[in-house]
């Protein structure tokens, strides 16, 4: 095929002009600077990745460059990037963008991401990539820049929708898009109808085992390459989730698909060294705790709030404390004073923290940066007095802090301070790579979360074993979560990311409310012991059958 | 670009375009005092020239300090993939793009100079990837010589902005737009002689591409929209072509002898 020749020539005019006024003219050495530049960012070849050699500064993974290198040349730019959570599927993502807009074959770029996430890429592209990308904020910044980072929701509503659809994007990425599985939904629809020439979608999720959703994620980026809707189901499907020609469809997918594993980038992984603490309460503290059930016992709460009540008072009596003052105000009646005030005094009684001391000795004998999460704002506060007062110095960390807060906390702890004393990981975390200590001072109980806080530690970049110590007060709801549930799953072990596809699947997305309903509606340890073996039960039933699934699906793709 | 290079090509930047640089301690760096002008095009602050240029006060114009070593802590770090190294590169373009030159002789050289139109391009091939090369064309506007490489040959002569008083130009024969026409002529035939398998493989995967997606809305008789986006997009994408962006182009006056019979090519 002939290739169409176009030749620039909005400068004639300019020339002409020039000659017929006489000037002005370049100087001789700009004439030649301008030549030099030019010639200098020439890229000679097809092949290859520019890019890298302009990031001297990144510290790039071979897989990373042979992800960005295959996606361009093999994938001609559309692709789903489906690492393993960990290896870096944004700084692949960044590094297409680079090399296609150095190559000058994208200008105009769409990034799509949940919104927790729209300033974390902002910064990354602009640090990392020197890509001047901007956070959509008011309507016309869609058409005034070029590079734009919004939330799906953000850009599918009106008046943004309109502007967005007009767009001639170069390149459209999408984050986590396993999301938009369902080709019914308004999400679905409206990715497919933006105008692209290359586009990259990012998941975490293998796709490999769900058939619709291979199906339709691959038919954003590729309409027909596996046939419509009709041929494709009756090609490889049988049954819902059995897969008949499984050999060919891998084969296919494969070829629009990069999924880097950890055992394969070669890369040395710190390992995960978990410890748990079975700590036992003081004497006064038992006592407390010991109290608490009275108070159902007769009626003044509910079993809900004593399970509240029986968490915090495992943290701190001052986590406690509020709770319980709050219950007193609205319950108290001078009928039940009588229980009330035996209680009130057992707290006041309580004179050391025992898992505060604990976590002392801990931090001494570390002597190196630890972080410590808490469930509790009043324990965050209580254990940073009480550090304080036994001479070390921390900062706090709360999800709620703006981003600059949280940037000048992360760097007061990589440079001043030996603690960290933080009450959320998720959201916009930050990452704390630095630092290979976590103390999980309580123990929330959506195990999302503990996974969130060790992934802020156990990530690329961690260069040393990764410390986890689990603090469990004995004979208290928080040891039965720890060792009937926990343990039993092997939570602290699993892969970040893992755990999100296990419950996902099975429907289980809720798991703090299922065991504070096992708590509350048990009526004796056995009966908890008995159902929180059963979740636990089925949560490793899931996770066997998806070693299973994925370890066919590594095959299959050899 | 190696450092060293860099470093010789911003010295180079800001001495030609008037900027005063200044004493500094380490070799690793540079530090120069902006002229109004280069405050204007590099430093993005319109709105504290038009206030200075309201009030008809004494302008403060940057001074910038370039590091050429991560190891130093002082100053704006430059390597071949910073914002500011290309922002100069795009300053040097747009002030270097348009030309008069003469050349300078000995004295007892003859005195007529002949005019030449010289042309520097960028070529890109383009399809779903993309790669470049310069040319650089000189047509002499009496006898119409071509030659190629013409900038590399400019650098080997001594040139001035003036026209030597000892010296005459001679008039062209060939104005410049036909010239300018007929090495767009040399270029595109050049271009149309070069093997393009890039391009056959390209319009390849376009087929290819294309007919998976009539596939896919095979069985509608009336296409959606959605197919002829599709369609468009696939087409920008794959759709094999050449194109030819101007660098610089420029009027230079030069003595008859300049160039030597092996390095022109007749045309």
């Amino acid at each position: 095929m002939k290739p169409l020749i176009q030749f620039d020539r909005t400068w004639h005019e300019e020339f002409f002009k020039r000659i017929d006024d006489d000037g002005p003219w370049a100087k001789s050495e700009l004439f030649s600077l301008a030549y030099l530049a030019e010639k200098e960012r020439v890229v000679p070849t097809f092949h290859g990745l520019i890019a890298p050699k302009r990031l001297p500064l990144l510290k790039l993974h071979p897989h990373q460059v042979e992800t960005a290198r295959m996606v361009i040349e093999d994938m001609h730019g559309k692709a789903i990037l489906a690492d393993e959570v960990g290896l870096g599927k944004t700084i692949e993502a960044g590094l297409i963008i680079k090399e296609y807009m150095i190559r000058g074959l994208v200008k105009k770029v769409l990034i799509l991401v949940p919104a927790s996430l729209v300033l974390q890429w902002v910064s990354e592209l602009n640090s990392k990539f020197y890509i001047p990308a901007v956070a959509q904020r008011k309507a016309y910044v869609w058409s005034q820049y070029d590079v734009v980072v919004s939330s799906i929701d953000t850009a599918k509503r009106e008046p943004h929708r309109d502007i967005v659809m007009e767009q001639n994007y170069d390149l459209i990425i999408i984050d986590e898009a396993h999301k938009l599985k369902n080709h019914k939904t308004k999400n679905y629809q409206f990715v497919q109808s933006l105008k692209k020439r290359f586009c990259l979608l990012l998941t975490a999720t293998p796709i490999q085992n769900r058939l619709n959703e291979i199906f339709y994620l691959v038919s954003l980026l590729k309409p027909g390459y596996l046939g419509d809707a009709e041929s494709f189901s009756k090609n490889y499907k049988s049954g819902i989730r059995s897969v008949k020609n499984e050999q060919k469809l891998k084969a296919l997918v494969n070829q629009v698909m990069v999924r880097n594993r950890r055992e394969d980038t070669g890369l040395h992984w710190p390992k995960r060294i978990i410890k748990s603490f079975d700590i036992p309460f003081s004497q006064t503290e038992q006592a407390f705790y010991d109290s608490l059930s009275t108070l159902r016992e007769n009626g003044v709460v509910q079993p809900f709030s004593l399970l509240t009540l029986q968490r915090e008072a495992c943290s701190s009596r001052e986590a406690a404390f509020a709770t319980l003052n709050k219950l007193y105000k609205s319950t108290a009646t001078p009928v039940n004073e009588r229980l009330w005030h035996p209680i009130f005094e057992k707290l006041n009684a309580i004179d050391h923290n025992s898992k505060a001391e604990k976590a002392l000795e801990l931090i001494k004998h570390i002597n190196d940066k630890v972080i410590i999460f808490t469930e509790y704002r009043a324990s965050q506060l209580y254990l940073q007095w009480f550090l304080k007062k036994n001479g070390i110095s921390s900062v706090p960390f709360n999800g709620g802090f703006r981003r600059n807060k949280k940037d000048w906390m992360r760097m007061l702890f990589q440079n001043r301070v030996q603690v960290l004393v933080a009450t959320e990981a998720g959201g916009e975390g930050i990452n704390l790579q630095f630092a290979s200590h976590l103390i999980n001072y309580d123990l929330p109980w959506n195990p999302m979360r503990i996974e969130q806080r060790i992934g802020r530690i156990h990530r690329l970049g961690q260069e040393n074993d990764v410390h986890i110590y689990n603090f469990a007060t004995r004979e208290t709801v928080e040891s039965h979560i720890l060792n009937l549930l926990y343990n039993k799953i092997h939570l602290f072990e699993q892969v970040i990311g893992e755990l999100d596809k296990i419950l996902n699947h099975i429907d289980l997305q809720d798991v703090d409310q299922q065991i504070a309903h096992i708590f509350e509606e048990s009526e004796s340890d056995g009966e908890i012991k008995i159902k929180l073996d059963n979740l636990s039960s089925v949560i490793n039933f899931e996770q066997e059958n998806r070693a299973e699934d994925d370890h066919h699906a590594a095959s299959g793709n050899s | 670009m190696q450092q060293a290079e860099i470093r010789d090509f911003l010295v180079r930047f800001f001495s030609s375009s008037d900027c005063e640089l200044l004493p500094i301690s380490n070799p690793a760096q540079l530090k120069v005092k902006l002229t109004k002008q280069m405050d204007k095009l590099l430093m993005n602050r319109p709105f504290y020239w038009h206030y200075i240029e309201q009030i008809g006060q004494t302008p403060e114009t940057a001074t910038l300090t370039f590091r050429f070593t991560d190891q130093l802590d002082e100053g704006e770090f430059v390597h071949f993939g910073s914002p500011r190294l290309h922002q100069i590169f795009n300053t040097a373009e747009q002030l270097g793009r348009y030309i008069r030159l003469y050349q300078v002789l000995a004295p007892q050289s003859s005195p007529a100079l002949e005019p030449w139109l010289g042309i520097n391009m960028k070529i890109s091939y383009q399809c779903d990837l993309k790669k470049d090369r310069l040319i650089s064309m000189g047509l002499q506007l009496i006898n119409g010589t071509l030659i190629e490489g013409f900038q590399t040959m400019l650098t080997r002569l001594d040139l001035n902005q003036k026209l030597p008083n000892y010296c005459y130009t001679l008039s062209p024969l060939i104005t410049v737009k036909s010239g300018i026409q007929r090495i767009e002529r040399f270029i595109e035939s050049e271009l149309e002689s070069e093997p393009s398998e890039w391009a056959d493989q390209a319009s390849e995967r376009w087929v290819k591409d294309q007919d998976l997606l009539d596939t896919f809305y095979e069985h509608q008789d009336e296409k959606p929209d959605r197919y002829f986006q599709e369609q468009k997009a696939l087409k920008e994408q794959y759709q094999p072509k050449i194109s030819l962006q101007l660098i610089n182009v420029g009027l230079f006056y030069l003595q008859s002898s300049t160039f030597l019979p092996g390095l022109v090519k007749d045309h």
